[in-house]
């Protein structure tokens, strides 16, 4: 009878108490498996909502369609599930290094659905990050529902990450990499077996009901040495074109911004302008896997101009749909915008040294795709496993190699935090385990304050503080008014230390006359960080800690050092 | 061994804030359970030790390790006893004959005692004017075993000390404690009751132990009375 009520508490179980890494592989299936099937029904969903569409798209008036799929959206978003706009990767991230991976149920499928009707509808964005979202909202709730603690959920969430990205390109190395490099940020064993077990499930689960088919499959590559030194080049045009993505991204956010009109009219539209380039160059529209199938096939026949013209179009497109307000992620349109950079470098090598025989179109493509993939994520492993996973093509490897390393340093020269992290990165929010940031952020002031400090009136005589001053065990004497109790001003010892030989003084001085009164104060509530940063402002080695004017203890520097080291060496083992 | 969140934090020397935010964050092997907090002693120690973190479970029969209560100044001066007409003509042969009677220490830790109160002298001298001088060793005795006392010894005749104020010293406070602790404590409540002029006048009048002792009495329980304060 006790096992059926204890179910829903697995970390109890005699048999996990001892080690918790069995539990957590047990549930990394159930998560892996859950996050792939979201994922999958994303990809099933878009295909449908593809097809459904498609029968419109030569109707003069097709160019709306994006318009309303994106408002939908927003206004599914905004008042259905009351969620931010944006890709939800950001917000994973936070709530992993902030709250211990707590994710609302909810964001398992509000993503899912405001992305398919982007998507869906023609606006150039991916469902990588939302599925994303969803699977490590499922992770997060599962450990919730078992009553996990927060670094388990954390090692569920990344979990989900990992589940969703590998079922939905049938990539395992590829989801793990990226669920350890861009979601958690630690390479921990004991985080990276049980992500490594979802990513499997993940894939096995899209292997069984979709197939073991490799996303973009292409043809026998033979690489020379010379075209790995045009790759170096290819790198270069791949960084640029990540920068400008980024930079447009954001240009086009804040000023769809600063019109003030409801959101799902910005979303309209940004979702019309696309329409429109669409109705002029269709490979703009949707998350695009068709067109990239196309270049890696070497069938996307088009001019120089008109690929060039494309590549530039499709960012356009991707900053219309994503800053002003539709829903998705970066992932597919990078590949997208990565091969067609390719396939313009290509055109380029071809038209300036038309004599050498250059590897064929495919490969570049491929090449600029890894090449967009780290530069924007800054994330050189999960490019190079993405890529090499996706298009089955580890010849490439090399070349891949160096495309992702020179991308992601040139990206990372010019844009020091990745389009994922940026956002975390100026609002202060970026917390990786094991650095000051997250112990600060981790430790409050009720842990560390000290409440062994004697308190004096105000109208005490010095006299009568003598004996006081006998019995503390510390420097510091705050003072309180005689009837409110309420805090007035401090007294430090060495302040004071004049008067106290002076035994002419001890009847003719009161506490409230040689009080500081102009001190700086700590709320119970204030970020550590602020209160350090204060400290270090005045050169203060304790600051009295008031509550709605009363006094509550005293924080010290020494006891800040105490228990950051502590927090530090607990945090940073395992 | 399933304890509240109070004792763990105690054993641990953390603040409650600490353990309470550890346990939800899953960084320390103690699980919840009910409304206790259950783990394994062996494996928390373990862990502890690993994190340079102390662990000392609560005893089951809470043995009361409070500090050893000071010795007042009145027991002390009891223990010590009290002597007249200590015969003497200079401050080594004087200090000799009280040392004699301290019948506390037996015949080789005397000589030693006074060896190292002569020691003390030459530093500087212990006669802190008004007549009195408070010889005592200038660090505690080694392998000491012993309670503080204060050996009480009224001198035949006034004897040149090298007092602070060049007065002849006609009493003598030999005081000896096992730490530096009590041996300051008792030397500060001492010199507490020298100051008050009307003390030594009453010293001056060779007082029986016993009035003696009641009079000290007297000046501990103001004392006293200022450090409850």
């Amino acid at each position: 009878m006790r096992i059926f009520k204890s179910w829903r508490y697995p970390a109890s179980w005699k048999f996990f108490r001892l080690d918790d890494r069995l539990l957590l592989m047990l549930m990394a299936v159930i998560v892996g498996l859950c996050s792939g099937l979201a994922a999958l029904a994303l990809n099933r969903s878009l295909i449908a909502m593809f097809n459904w569409l498609h029968k419109y798209h030569h109707i003069w008036w097709a160019f709306v369609l994006p318009g309303i799929g994106a408002a939908l959206s927003s206004l599914f978003l905004e008042k259905v599930v009351v969620e931010g706009a944006g890709h939800g990767v950001p917000e994973v991230i936070y709530s992993v290094s902030r709250y211990g991976g707590l994710l609302r149920f909810r964001s398992s499928y509000s993503r899912l659905i405001s992305s398919c009707l982007t998507i869906g509808s023609g606006g150039s964005a991916g469902p990588e990050a939302p599925v994303v979202m969803s699977g490590a909202a499922i992770g997060s709730n599962i450990a919730k529902y078992f009553s996990l603690n927060d670094r388990q959920r954390v090692t569920l969430v990344g979990c989900g990450a990992a589940g969703a990205i590998s079922s939905i390109f049938n990539a395992p190395i590829a989801g793990m990499v990226f669920s350890i490099e861009v979601i958690l940020g630690e390479w921990k064993s004991v985080n990276i077996v049980p992500i490594a077990i979802a990513a499997v499930a993940g894939t096995e689960i899209s292997r069984i009901l979709q197939g073991n088919q490799i996303v973009f499959s292409h043809l026998q590559f033979n690489i020379d040495l010379l075209d790995i030194f045009a790759c170096l080049g290819l790198a270069i045009l791949t960084a640029v074109a990540s920068i400008v993505l980024t930079r447009m991204l954001r240009s086009m956010y804040g000023i769809s911004h600063k019109i003030s009109a409801p959101i799902w009219v910005r979303a309209a539209v940004g979702g019309c302008a696309v329409g429109i380039i669409g109705l002029f160059l269709p490979v703009v529209l949707g998350e695009g896997y068709h067109a990239v199938q196309a270049m890696i096939g070497g069938t996307f026949s088009q001019g120089l101009a008109l690929v060039a013209i494309a590549t530039l179009a499709k960012v356009v497109a991707t900053a219309l749909t994503l800053g002003w307000g539709g829903s998705g992620g970066i992932f597919a349109p990078c590949l997208v915008i990565g091969s067609l950079a390719g396939l313009t470098y290509h055109h380029c090598l071809i038209l300036l040294w038309p004599s050498i025989s250059w590897v064929n179109e495919g490969c570049f493509a491929l090449l600029g795709m890894a090449g967009l993939i780290s530069g924007m994520l800054q994330a050189p492993l999960t490019g190079i496993f993405l890529i090499v996973e996706i298009t089955g093509g580890y010849e490439v490897i090399l070349p891949l190699i160096i495309v992702s390393a020179i991308s992601t340093s040139l990206c990372h020269y010019i844009e020091p935090a990745s389009f994922y992290l940026k956002e975390l990165v100026e609002r202060g929010h970026l917390l990786r385990p094991g650095t000051d940031a997250r112990v600060l952020s981790d430790l409050n002031v009720r842990e560390i304050i000290e409440e062994d400090c004697i308190t004096v009136k105000q109208n005490m005589l010095l006299r009568d503080f003598i004996n006081i001053i006998k019995i503390s065990p510390r420097n510091y004497f705050p003072v309180e008014d005689e009837k409110t109790n309420n805090f007035l001003g401090i007294i430090h010892l060495d302040d004071i230390r004049a008067y106290l030989f002076n035994p002419d003084m001890y009847d003719a001085v009161v506490l409230g006359q040689i009080m500081d009164t102009k001190v700086d104060v700590v709320h119970p509530d204030d970020d550590l960080s602020e209160v350090l940063r204060k400290m270090d402002a005045h050169q203060l080695f304790s600051m009295p800690v008031v509550s709605n004017n009363k006094f509550l203890g005293l924080i010290s520097k020494a006891t800040i050092l105490d228990q950051y080291r502590k927090e530090l060496v607990v945090q940073t083992s395992q | 061994m399933k304890l509240t969140i109070h004792e763990i934090a105690q054993s641990l020397y953390l603040p409650l804030g600490t353990v309470r935010r550890w346990i939800r964050q899953g960084r320390i092997p103690i699980h919840k359970s009910g409304n206790g907090f259950v783990f394994n002693e062996a494996i928390l120690s373990k862990w502890a030790a690993a994190h340079h973190l102390t662990f000392s479970p609560p005893k089951k029969s809470p043995e009361k390790q409070q500090d050893p209560e000071l010795e007042t100044l009145s027991s002390a001066l009891k223990r010590g006893g009290v002597f007249y007409d200590i015969k003497g003509d200079d401050g080594a042969s004087t200090l000799k004959a009280a040392v004699e009677h301290i019948n506390v220490l037996d015949s080789h830790a005397k000589e030693k005692l006074y060896q190292r109160l002569l020691e003390r002298e030459n530093l500087t001298s212990t006669g802190i004017g008004k007549g009195v001088a408070i010889p005592h060793p200038h660090n505690p005795l080694p392998d000491a075993d012993f309670r503080p006392f204060i050996t009480t010894c009224f001198l035949e005749k006034p004897i040149e000390f090298a007092a602070l104020d060049n007065k002849p010293v006609f009493v003598m406070f030999i005081l000896l404690c096992p730490s530096v602790k009590s041996h300051l404590y008792l030397l500060s409540r001492l010199a507490f009751c020298i100051r008050d002029d009307s003390f030594v006048e009453f010293l001056k009048t060779f007082p029986s132990s016993d009035r003696l002792l009641l009079k000290i009495a007297d000046f501990e329980e103001q004392l006293d009375r200022a450090d409850r304060y």
